[in-house]
């Protein structure tokens, strides 16, 4: 009589189990990965291009002024992000990055927000001219244009 | 005494339903690597139910496009309480790049509220583990609750 897989159930029952232990080893994704995305709002110069290239519109960007410039907030929503790497690509500050974190369990919107801020300076002021102080009007004139 | 020993086998197997409302397979195809021997949910004791009447936990994958909504209505209203839905990838969450198509009608939540979202396109199967880990808690509360 012949058992044709003997030798592999033997090899089997010694060896270690291919399923991967995943709660207690977390695994390092694999080069080149899409996940999570960062933002480094120190680099960004604000000029729009990974909105613009992104498909779903997945990256808002609100704008307030303040006293010594705009400050500027980008949003990424990863719960609309694509991953596909674009915003990273076209960015000429390398301000974006997707890093190799791929857990993103949430359970509300705002978790899966990723924020940045940053003040972007107005330019400098032109130096003002001086105002010539204009010649008095005459104290005759009627008033009554005003009115 | 059963009854003590029935609650503490609902909490520990909890089952799963799969819901493609026209999902592009990317999510579809993680979520069954995820039974397949090398990524074994079935150590937490998931099992996908064949039926919707049998399910604890509905993963719904892909933006609702027009055909599949009804459908989606109809099928989440059959799944006893307490259930969980759980999103898969961004198109349930946000319709990702299919946002604003004619034939989608999404987000998810217009129709159910997420109980917990996992981010991707698509996400990794360690992440829906750690998803389904995390939608199992919440089960188990939401039991615990409507005693
Ligand atoms: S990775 Fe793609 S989808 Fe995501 S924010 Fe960047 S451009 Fe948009
Ligand atoms: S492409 Fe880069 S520099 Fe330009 S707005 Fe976006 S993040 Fe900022
Ligand atoms: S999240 Fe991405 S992979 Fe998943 S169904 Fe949508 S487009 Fe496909």
């Amino acid at each position: 009589m012949k058992f044709p897989y003997l030798k592999e159930a033997v090899k089997s029952l010694f060896s270690k189990p291919s399923t991967e232990n995943f709660p207690k080893e977390v695994k390092e994704a694999p080069e080149g990965y899409r996940g999570k995305i960062v933002f480094h709002p120190d680099k960004c110069v604000n000029c729009g291009m990974c909105i613009r290239v992104c498909a779903p519109g997945a990256i808002t960007r609100t704008i307030e002024k303040v006293e010594d410039g705009d400050k500027v907030t980008f949003q990424f929503y990863l719960g609309q992000c694509t991953f596909c790497q674009l915003c990273q690509d076209f960015c000429p500050r390398k301000a974006i990055e997707l890093t190799k974190e791929y857990l993103m369990i949430a359970e509300n919107e705002e978790d899966l927000m990723v924020r940045g801020t940053f003040i972007k300076k107005a330019p400098p002021k032109p130096p003002v001219p001086p105002v010539q102080p204009k010649p008095v009007a005459q104290n005759d004139q009627p008033k009554e244009e005003n009115k | 005494m059963f009854e003590k020993l029935i609650q503490k086998g609902l909490e520990k197997s909890a089952w799963l339903y799969h819901l493609n409302t026209g999902s592009c397979n990317g999510c579809d195809i993680e979520l069954v690597s995820v039974i397949t021997p090398r990524y074994d949910a079935e150590r937490f004791g998931f099992k996908i139910a064949g039926s919707p009447r049998h399910a604890d936990i509905i993963v719904v994958s892909g933006p609702i496009t027009s055909q599949s909504r009804d459908r989606l209505i109809r099928t989440l209203a059959q799944v006893p309480e307490p259930k969980v839905v759980v999103s898969l990838g961004s198109c349930p969450r946000s319709c990702n790049v299919f946002n604003g198509s004619y034939c989608v009608e999404g987000p998810l939540d217009k129709y159910a509220p997420i109980d917990v979202s996992i981010a991707g396109c698509p996400p990794k199967p360690e992440a829906i583990m750690a998803g389904l880990v995390r939608a199992v808690e919440i089960l188990k509360e939401k039991r615990r609750a409507m005693k």
